[in-house]
């Protein structure tokens, strides 16, 4: 399964994710960009490159027309010689907290959804919470008091608290698809939250082998 | 609830009980077991049963459990496993519905074909099997006992409210004696081994509806079906307290180096979000397994609101920082109690939280200070520090404190730090279930487990 497919499927069950689109020109690029609107990011679609950033396949913050042309081609150039399905012409997310939302399959429990900070906080401090779905919203509150790292998301130093109930619907949206679909592993990696919203920059995920 | 958990009655509460593999060796399991019956005063009826022996410890003893010409409630089996299915088997035909099989030498040593055999054979009659593999069962009421351990060595517990489900025997073991030990009343003590027709789920399910039992206290290794122990967890914790003490948590700091969430969740992850899901209290050794469930006797407090009265500053100081590592709140008496403090207290005292009613405070000065702390709107729960070495100190402390405890409108906990003197006084009032800690940490600690309970019941999570 390709990216793109991986993206629709996710669609099917209601994930919202930054709006995208697969080009396979430079004229489509142009066409594509100017219906999601900049700022884009561009990033190769490729079965080859597993590493996108590293070959340089990836080009974020592009914020016009000429920027747009100029990022598809160099991506084109830097992959050379690779078989290229496509690019990925994607928004490009707002600011905001990184967190992590991941879950799998428990040979005891069954699913369970997991909630931490992006960055040094999941990697250094280890700082997570996780539930056993189904969860409640409730549960979702819960989670985050438990998290160390948690004023960071309440808001401090002038920061508002990030949306509260995009998070609810995220964590309950993960679980209801991973039961339904018996999913054995996923990783929403990053997750951008801001006082507005979230923007769900990457997902991967596998499936129970059918 | 099944039929066969429904048997569970027959275990905890037979009128007659043989005892499979009962000897004249007085060091085998089925001596040890027969002798401790007896000696434990069983009111029922006692069969030994091999076929070695006429007679054991005065007792006719039969052949087979087939041999006997009464009812009997209850087999406790302590023969080689091979052999088991095979005495299952009669132990059906004579229509015995409680069993317990000490025998080891099951799944848990790769014999899971045995182990299939066994449970073949008890779901065909309908059997509750307790083990195999185990310590089986201790029901301080009816004086039921098939801890295969000489009672000079381990002490048995006074009957109480607390019922304990253990996965390994040698830890239900030191529980037992140490119970005995604190003066803990037990209600069921359950050492399930292998869990091979009741398993911890069964046993908790039937403790809810147990009249007996107040508390549960949980002992897991491993569950092999934890989506039913989740939602088991959550219905039996909200009627009774479960404190579950989970072992091999094994969460390695190694682990951290992952950023795949995924990856990052290791076994223990998964138990410790049910855990929490359900709301259960989790302790993280056997120690804590004691000191937070005889809190759990008290009544569930409003909200963190602490209001502690004691005779030694110092202490009171060191439960004050223990109070705010744990985000409890040592409230600020309101003036209409530090008015009426005023008039109990000497004039050199402060009627300031934490109460500090001075060393030369006596019994009658805590009764006073305590009437009016436990009248205080603005108090959930009260800390008393007794410092049992002070000279006007006496024995009438304990009545107070016992009294205070048993009106059960707010929780009441006592700390109580020193040495033999101390040790004694805080023995009486644990047996007569005022939860009462030997350190300011140990004591707050459990405070705030109970305050997290109490919030659980209250918000509504584990529904």
């Amino acid at each position: 399964m390709t990216i793109i497919d991986d993206f629709k499927f996710l669609e099917k069950h209601g994930f919202a994710l930054l709006p995208y689109a697969l080009a396979k020109s430079e004229a489509e690029v142009v066409e594509m960009g100017k219906k999601i609107g900049y700022p884009l990011v561009l990033k190769v679609v490729s079965p080859e490159i597993t590493h996108k950033t590293d070959v340089g396949g990836v080009i974020i913050g592009i914020k016009n027309r000429k920027a747009l042309r100029a990022a598809y081609n160099e991506i084109m150039e830097n992959t050379r010689g690779k078989k290229v399905d496509g690019i990925l012409v994607q928004k490009k997310a707002r600011k905001g907290i990184e967190l992590i939302i991941g879950g799998k399959k428990d040979a005891q429990f069954g699913h369970l959804v997991v909630l931490g900070l992006g960055g040094i906080y999941v990697e250094v401090f280890r700082d997570i919470s996780a539930r056993i779905c189904p969860i409640r919203r409730e549960d979702v509150k819960v989670m985050v008091m438990e998290l160390k790292s948690h004023p960071i998301l309440m808001g401090m130093r002038g920061k508002k608290a990030i949306h509260m109930k995009s998070l609810e619907e995220l964590l309950l949206k993960v679980c209801r698809f991973m039961q339904k679909e018996d999913i054995t592993e996923i990783d929403l990696n990053p997750v951008i939250f801001n006082e507005n919203g979230c923007d769900v920059l990457d997902v991967r995920f596998k499936r129970t082998k059918t | 609830m099944r039929e066969q958990v429904k048997n569970l009655k027959y275990i905890f509460r037979p009128k007659s009980i043989a005892v499979v593999g009962a000897s004249g060796t007085s060091t085998k399991v089925g001596a040890v077991v027969l002798k401790n019956l007896i000696e434990g005063k069983f009111g029922g009826k006692i069969y030994p049963i091999n076929p070695k022996y006429n007679k054991l410890a005065g007792l006719r003893c039969y052949p087979s459990v087939l041999d006997v010409r009464g009812k009997v409630d209850c087999a406790i089996i302590a023969i080689p496993a091979m052999v088991v299915p095979k005495v299952l088997e009669q132990c059906g035909k004579k229509r015995i519905k409680g069993v317990v099989v000490l025998s080891g030498g099951f799944g848990e040593v790769g014999n899971n074909e045995l182990e299939n055999k066994l449970k073949e054979v008890a779901d065909r009659y309908d059997i509750c099997v307790i083990g195999p593999n185990c310590l089986g069962i201790l029901n301080p009421y009816k004086r039921v006992d098939s801890i295969f351990l000489p009672m000079y060595k381990l002490k048995r517990p006074r009957p109480g409210g607390i019922s304990f489900v253990t996965q390994s025997g040698a830890t239900g073991t030191c529980v037992v004696d140490l119970a005995a030990q604190y003066g803990v009343g037990v209600s069921k003590f359950i050492s399930y081994g292998n869990g091979t027709v009741i398993d911890e789920s069964d046993l908790l399910e039937y403790l809810e509806t147990d009249k007996k039992t107040e508390e549960i206290l949980l002992y897991l290794e491993g569950t092999k079906n934890g989506k039913r122990l989740l939602e088991t967890m959550k219905r039996v914790n909200r009627k009774k307290p479960i404190v579950v003490l989970k072992a091999g948590r094994g969460v390695k700091a190694s682990k951290a180096a992952y950023s795949h969430t995924g990856n990052l969740a290791g076994n223990y992850l998964a138990y410790d979000a049910a855990f929490r899901q359900a709301g259960v209290v989790v302790a993280y050794s056997l120690d804590e397994l004691f000191e937070f469930v005889k809190i759990f006797n008290q009544a569930l407090p409003k909200g963190k609101r602490i209001g502690v009265v004691t005779n030694g500053g110092g202490l009171g100081v060191l439960t004050t920082d223990v109070i705010e590592e744990q985000h409890l709140e040592l409230v600020e008496f309101s003036p209409e109690t530090i008015k009426k403090l005023k008039r109990i207290i000497p004039p050199y005292a402060n009627a300031e939280n934490p109460l500090d009613i001075i060393a030369d405070a006596d019994s009658g000065v805590y009764k006073k200070t305590l009437g009016v702390i436990k009248e205080a709107k603005e108090v959930d729960i009260i800390v008393v520090i007794v410092l049992f070495q002070a000279p006007a100190v006496d024995e009438r402390i304990l009545n107070i404190l016992i009294n205070l405890s048993d009106e059960k409108k707010k929780p009441v906990v006592v700390i109580a730090v020193g040495g033999e003197y101390t040790q004694g006084h805080r023995k009486i009032l644990e047996s007569y279930g005022v939860p009462t800690y030997s350190s300011p940490s140990d004591a707050v600690k459990a405070v705030k487990k109970l305050v997290e309970y109490a919030y659980s019941i209250r918000s509504g999570s584990g529904r």
